[in-house]
């Protein structure tokens, strides 16, 4: 009973908390101190709070510094941007025609642009349906396995892939895939036509999805685990005492310690909704054609970087924050709605 | 419990705010799009300024058995055994370490300090030189970065088809590097003897807004590319080179055996459109015969060369990784004997026999004779004497310090047959190589630290091909098929005019072939040609065309 007592004393938002690496502490503490708090003057909460600023001002400074002050750097965006003109590249900056929204306008007309902008969300819808569960599901898998040693092997051969290179994955996939790859010859050595896995287009969200699911699943398994370390094991305890079965367990207890995480990374990606990576759609590109492989980042690659229309870059790379601050504003909003923390919270 | 985030919570109604103004300005962007411009340049052309070029001065320290010709280059049918002693000064005057940025296509050496042929060649030179060596292959993204963000190396080298690429490389000239002419135009580049040799055509390419600005380093073979064959393995399946596209196909054909693993080709688009005479000059332009300019995705050679290439795709006559990946390793499907005919530059020769002949006994790659499209008809070959790099100083050094690095570039572009360029090429004897009867074999150590981006690219050099043990054929191979294919050699329309392509003319390049990619591919049909080069014309290829028209009748060609 003792152990329940304490959950009771640890307040609602004890379940949350623990897998919280993305930063929803905030909601924690319980509101009356809040509101008392603003009223003490600056100095005593400054001598109160002074060693955590002083742990904080490190982060911060790296922040300002690879962060915010490149960030001024979008001003090119609305320039005709010359880097050679001035004696240095901050002169460059004010001697650059101002063209206002002209980088946008050439932008918006493309239709290039929108294509490549449809398949990006395409491609993050399919994977969002068909990837981002995937971790969920393995994480739940490896916690039941009993034995330590075997989760840890199984771990290790599931996490190794992340940290290969998107060049070798590709690779991989074309040696073992591909029309010259492991399968093919196997085929032709029965006597059969090798069917085209690397070059074709229509399945082409297959084949990226499931490079992607190859690389990263184990990796994106991590943080899942440490949710479910993180449920009170009593729980299970008490609710198989109770009577309730394995997929009752999984469904009233599992899955709920779970959603406060399962949230705050589908907010996440969804502000990333319009990046699904550079290398693994630039290697292939050719492969399939830009029809199916164009994605934002390698449209801007072809139309920005490669003909150093930088304004060009920056007005794509600004329009890419924007929709996803929206969305990530809008996702979060709907967590509130839904009685989730989400990524912050008002007061 | 304090909560250090409480109160930067309390501001993001604030922060909401600010959020609203930006989406607003965005949501905003097309009202405001009518008094907006749109970016990008509408190019430059240049005429070279002969004025500004360096004298020429040849360096006769050893007879050539069989002397350059144009563009082709010196050929030695023999090592010397008497080396001459070009350079007595020591071109450094203990100045800091020249740091120097160049491209490689091969293994990266190890780097200052951990590198014993760079310490004997610094000893020479009296002064350290740090080489940093880039992957040629991606070098542009390299290239366009450091010059973008102005951070150069003290010495700068670029292949001329980088520059192409690059906008507004003219005002990147001016910005970062040394204005050359005073060190080096007329008599003044005396004191730089082996600058002096090489050749004025290589020396007109150098020119930015009429002053003179890099060091050229000549091209020693004026074509694009070449079709290689493995002919070992041809000879061996009975089949003879192709002197014709019908040929070419049937061999195609015959060599082609997925069950072995074996495919007949890697890429070989560009020559097939060089075999039906496509323009190639500026990327595909030619003169029209009532006057002037079309593009070769406009005329009916590229058509029929499309199409040809089509069939070698749907018929499966290409290894599928060559179609399946971006930059799929063709040396190493070639060198394997996985595919047996492949297009490359003709630079890459050499290198792949000397060093395959060790590893596959009978290893023999050689050119396919340049061939029309159909008997009787003949090929149109790419190519210019464009050099293949220009070295930039960076700018504001000081004069004294722009004198010790052009004597360093003057000591890197000494001629075969002299001490400096045997320690340069092969390094130390006894440590880096080996004295054979053909002239020096690279020791293990020598393969390993030795590579021609870390001081031969620098300084240019008159051009020279010469005879060395693990390649006994090559110097008289090379200069034959160079001797047969001059002929077919496309003139240069823009020779000495320097261009800047309108951007938009630029832009609309990639798409293009991505289209054309499509075709080969078999994702669109052929009879979409037809569209696609409406959509080039449109998109910027018109553009491009008036710009291009008008810099050949402002030079009155």
């Amino acid at each position: 009973m003792s152990a329940s007592d304490l959950t009771e004393l640890a307040g609602p938002g004890q379940r949350g908390q623990a897998p919280d690496a993305g930063g929803g502490g905030a909601p924690a503490a319980p509101r009356p101190r809040k509101a008392k708090r603003g009223r003490r003057p600056l100095r005593t909460r400054l001598h109160r709070d002074w060693p955590l600023l002083v742990m904080t001002a490190p982060a911060a400074v790296l922040v300002v510094i690879f962060h915010y002050i490149p960030a001024l750097g979008n001003i090119i965006a609305f320039q005709d941007y010359n880097p050679f003109l001035g004696d240095n590249p901050f002169e460059a900056f004010i001697h650059s025609d101002w063209i206002g929204f002209g980088n946008f306008q050439t932008l918006f007309e493309d239709p290039a642009f929108w294509d490549a902008v449809v398949n990006t969300l395409t491609i993050t819808l399919f994977q969002l349906v068909f990837f981002f569960p995937l971790p969920i599901f393995l994480a739940i898998l490896l916690n039941s396995v009993v034995s330590g040693k075997v989760r840890g092997f199984v771990q290790s051969v599931v996490y190794l892939p992340h940290f290969f290179s998107w060049v070798l994955v590709v690779t991989f996939f074309v040696q073992m895939l591909g029309g010259a790859g492991l399968l093919a010859q196997q085929l032709r050595e029965a006597g059969l036509q090798p069917w085209d896995i690397m070059t074709n287009p229509d399945t082409f969200i297959v084949l990226v999805t499931a490079e992607g699911i190859w690389k990263d699943v184990g990796w994106g398994a991590i943080v899942f685990l440490a949710a479910l370390s993180a449920i009170d094991q009593n729980l299970y305890e008490a609710a198989a005492a109770d009577g309730a079965g394995r997929w009752r367990r999984l469904w009233h207890i599992t899955l709920p310690g779970l959603r406060p995480v399962i949230v705050l990374l589908l907010i996440l990606r969804l502000g990333d909704a319009l990046s699904v990576g550079f290398e693994q759609y630039i290697l292939q590109r050719e492969a399939v054609g830009r029809q199916a492989a164009e994605v934002l980042d390698t449209f801007v690659y072809y139309n920005a970087i490669a003909t150093q229309q930088w304004g060009l870059g920056a007005a794509a790379g600004l329009f890419k924050g924007v929709v996803g601050l929206v969305l990530i504003l809008v996702a979060n909003k709907l967590a509130h709605k839904l009685g989730e923390q989400g990524v912050y919270q008002k007061i | 419990m304090t909560d250090p985030l409480a109160d930067a919570a309390t501001n993001r109604r604030n922060f909401l705010g600010l959020i609203g103004l930006g989406a607003a300005a965005v949501a905003g962007g097309g009202l405001l799009a009518g008094c907006s411009e749109k970016a990008g340049s509408k190019g430059v052309a240049s005429k070279a300024d002969k004025g500004v070029l360096p004298k020429f001065k040849a360096v006769d320290m050893v007879k050539p058995d069989i002397p350059g010709e144009g563009p082709i280059p010196q050929g030695f049918l023999s090592y010397p055994t008497n080396l001459v002693d070009a350079i007595s000064e020591k071109p450094g005057s203990g100045g800091p370490t020249i740091k120097t940025m160049a491209p490689w296509w091969g293994p990266v050496p190890p780097g200052l300090g951990r590198n014993s042929y760079l310490d004997a060649v610094n000893a020479e030179l009296g002064v350290q030189v740090d080489p940093s060596l880039q992957d040629g292959n991606t070098y542009f993204d390299k290239l366009s970065a450091t010059l973008g963000a102005r951070d150069v190396p003290d010495l700068l080298v670029a292949p001329n088809w980088e520059i192409d690429k690059i906008a507004r490389f003219s005002d990147a000239v001016k910005a970062l590097f040394e204005d050359l002419t005073d060190y080096l135009a007329g008599d003044a580049v005396d004191a730089y003897p082996m600058l002096a040799s090489l050749s004025t055509g290589a020396w007109e390419y150098s020119v930015w807004g009429g002053r003179l600005y890099a060091v050229p380093f000549p091209t020693d073979g004026p074509f694009a590319w070449a079709l290689f064959q493995r002919k070992d393995l041809m000879d061996a399946a009975g089949v003879a080179a192709p002197t014709n596209v019908d040929e070419l196909y049937q061999a195609g054909k015959k060599l082609t055996n997925p069950g072995k693993g074996v495919w007949a080709f890697g890429s070989v688009f560009d020559m097939v459109q060089q075999a039906f005479g496509c323009p190639g000059v500026q990327n595909g332009w030619r003169k029209k015969a009532g006057g002037g300019l079309e593009h070769k995705y406009e005329t009916e050679e590229y058509r029929q060369a499309l199409e040809f290439t089509v069939r070698l795709y749907k018929e499966k006559l290409v290894h599928p990784d060559v179609i399946a990946t971006k930059g799929a390793d063709e040396k190493t499907l070639f060198n394997g004997g996985k595919i047996l005919m492949y297009q490359d530059g003709l630079g890459a020769w050499q290198g792949m026999q000397g060093e395959q002949s060790k590893v596959t006994p009978g290893y023999n790659m050689q050119p396919v004779p340049a061939f029309g499209a159909h008997p009787g008809t003949k090929p149109v070959l790419w190519g210019s004497e464009k050099p293949i790099f220009f070295t930039f100083v960076k700018k504001g050094l000081g004069a004294d310090r722009t004198k010790e690095i052009l004597r360093v570039l003057n000591w890197c572009a000494a001629p075969f047959g002299t001490k400096e360029w045997e320690l340069r090429q092969y390094g130390v004897e006894g440590k880096h190589f080996t004295r054979g009867p053909d002239g020096p074999v690279p020791t293990d150590l020598g393969r390993k630290e030795v590579a021609e981006a870390q001081f031969t690219f620098l300084g240019g050099r008159v051009p020279a091909k010469w005879k060395s043990s693990d390649t006994p054929n090559y110097v008289q191979d090379y200069i034959n098929y160079h001797k047969a294919s001059i002929q077919y050699l496309e003139p240069d329309l823009f020779k000495g005019i320097k261009l800047e392509l309108p951007a938009n003319y630029s832009k609309v390049l990639q798409p293009t072939e991505d289209k054309i990619r499509d075709v080969l591919n078999g994702r669109r049909p052929l009879s979409d040609l037809d569209q696609i080069v409406s959509e080039f014309r449109s998109g910027g290829g018109d553009e491009g065309r008036a710009f291009l028209e008008k810099a050949l009748a402002d030079n009155g060609r």
